[in-house]
């Protein structure tokens, strides 16, 4: 049987004055999948994410998260957790490692309250998860990249989410931690969490997740990752002949020739 | 030195030097962080129309400043959020357009009015009773409404586009600090003057980032060196025969750099 729909665009578009973002999206995110969106620099990736968190409104089409417009979500804010691209952060901002965590909390918590035990102890399990808790008394300015990456992890799970949405989540990150990342999303996934991931690391992506979207402006393909990563769809889209090869868990992906 | 602290005029100076060290530096926490510091020059700027207002009208001038710098503040606002122009050139038009119109009260008054030139630069002579109350309760409101919002206020500064996604109003925060900057500047222009204001604001702060990783402890240094700066200032300026604004605003500026050279940020 079929997952009910957690996310759900109909022929969304998005322009930015302009400039057609994206273009007639329509997609569908069942309840309890684990989705990679994958596509090219620029291709409109991090725009579907804000739409879908009622960020960017599309000039056309329809949008439902939790079967609500994303503007009008209120309270089912908190179901979904965000974890935006690093780069937008100033990272020299003075503040520790716990009370950025704590801060996912700050909507819940609501004006005019300050923080209760419950949120505290919620903030030190999501530092527990990621397994970060040893750093919570680090301002954010001494952090790897890949310890960062986890804090903004954290802060998105502190709020207990059902959705989870991530933003190009291993940009400036080495390896090691690009796979115990993606590790760490799969036990979320593991434990029930949807999960949606822009990412442009074609290959490690695909072995985790159990769908693909391609998008490219337009929603290119969508499917199983082995559908969609062997499709002339994909090739296309990355302009050029581009191959995947099945290499332990991880396909790659390699590129033949320019055009 | 000492018998100067018995002047009613000094003890008023110093009053209004602690209040406006302290919440200038505190708000300047905020402006610093967030990378407002043109913004609030170009409310400072504003200011001047407002005091011209009142000038012109009859009123105490720190009055239609207020009215003034939070219309300036709300309209740099809405023009930069509706994206049309870049935030700092909405400052840049409001900076200048709101000067002029200052210039234009001015000429339609009767006759030069000293007192002005107080409010440019600032003045301690120039603190009276009634200013005194009115920074008193303007300043108290500030550190009321910030100590209220405290933590949107922090969350908002740090990543406004994560606040708005976890259900923090972050667009009503952010007008509620630009409201706070114009408060902040009406309320110490008296003192350090329309000109200089900006430095006592961003100074501090600036000095305390340089200092510490920490947010509170940036919080609670930026007041000290502010409150520090004020006091100082106001106190030098007396036997040194300075103006005092000019006087706090340097002592400020000293202090600025000797952190620098001791952060630990420096790498």
């Amino acid at each position: 049987m079929e997952n009910p729909t957690i996310v759900q665009l109909d022929h969304v578009s998005v322009t930015y004055q302009d400039l057609v973002v994206l273009e007639d999206v329509s997609l569908k995110v069942p309840c309890g999948s684990f989705l990679a969106i994958i596509g090219p620099n620029g291709a409109g990736k991090t725009t579907l994410l804000k739409v879908i968190l009622g960020l960017v409104r599309p000039v056309s089409g329809e949008v439902r998260v939790f079967d609500k417009t994303p503007w009008e979500l209120n309270g089912d804010r908190r179901r979904i957790g965000y974890v935006p691209q690093v780069m937008f952060v100033d990272l020299n901002f003075p503040v520790r490692v716990g009370e950025v965590v704590l801060m996912g909390r700050y909507g819940r918590i609501g004006l005019l309250r300050q923080p209760t035990a419950t949120d505290h102890a919620a903030a030190l399990r999501a530092l527990e998860c990621v397994g970060i808790t040893d750093l919570a008394d680090r301002p954010i300015a001494r952090l790897s990249g890949g310890q960062r990456q986890r804090v903004f992890l954290a802060r998105a799970l502190a709020n207990e989410p059902e959705l989870l949405l991530l933003d190009e989540p291993t940009t400036g990150v080495d390896v090691t931690s690009t796979e115990s990342l993606y590790e760490l999303l799969h036990g979320l996934h593991e434990a029930g969490i949807t999960i949606l991931v822009v990412s442009h690391d074609v290959g490690v992506v695909a072995s985790y997740v159990d769908g693909v979207a391609c998008v490219n402006r337009r929603l290119v393909a969508h499917g199983r990752p082995d559908e969609v990563l062997g499709s002339a769809e994909l090739a296309q889209m990355y302009g050029c002949d581009a191959m995947f090869f099945h290499h332990g868990r991880a396909p790659h992906l390699v590129v033949e020739r320019e055009r | 030195m000492t018998e100067i602290l018995g002047y009613a005029f000094m003890q008023r100076a110093l009053c209004a030097g602690v209040l406006i060290g302290a919440v200038c530096a505190m708000i300047g926490v905020y402006v610093v962080l967030k990378g407002l510091s043109f913004i609030g020059a170009g409310i400072a700027h504003a200011s001047f129309g407002g005091v011209a207002l009142g000038f012109l009208v009859g009123v105490n001038p720190v009055l239609t400043a207020v009215v003034f710098c939070l219309a300036t503040a709300w309209g740099i606002g809405l023009v930069a959020r509706k994206g049309q122009v870049k935030e700092d050139t909405a400052v840049g038009v409001f900076f200048a357009s709101t000067m002029a119109l200052g210039i234009l009260f001015i000429g339609l008054m009767q006759g030069y009015n000293v007192d002005l030139f107080g409010y440019l630069f600032g003045s301690i002579l120039a603190v009276t009773e009634q200013d005194l109350w009115i920074t008193l309760g303007l300043g108290m409101g500030v550190l009321i409404v910030v100590g209220l919002f405290f933590k949107e206020l922090v969350f908002v500064t740090f990543d406004p586009e994560m606040a708005e996604v976890t259900g923090v109003p972050a667009g009503k925060v952010y007008f509620l600090l630009i409201s706070l900057i114009a408060l902040t500047v009406v309320l110490s222009i008296k003192v350090v003057g329309i000109v200089l204001v900006s430095a006592l604001i961003v100074t501090p702060a600036a000095a305390a980032y340089q200092l510490t990783e920490d947010f509170q402890w940036m919080m609670v240094l930026a007041v000290l060196i502010g409150v520090g700066s004020a006091v100082g200032g106001l106190l030098l300026s007396y036997p040194l025969n300075t103006a005092s604004g000019a006087t706090i605003v340097l002592l400020a500026t000293s202090i600025f750099f000797i952190a620098g050279m001791v952060s630990p940020r420096r790498r």
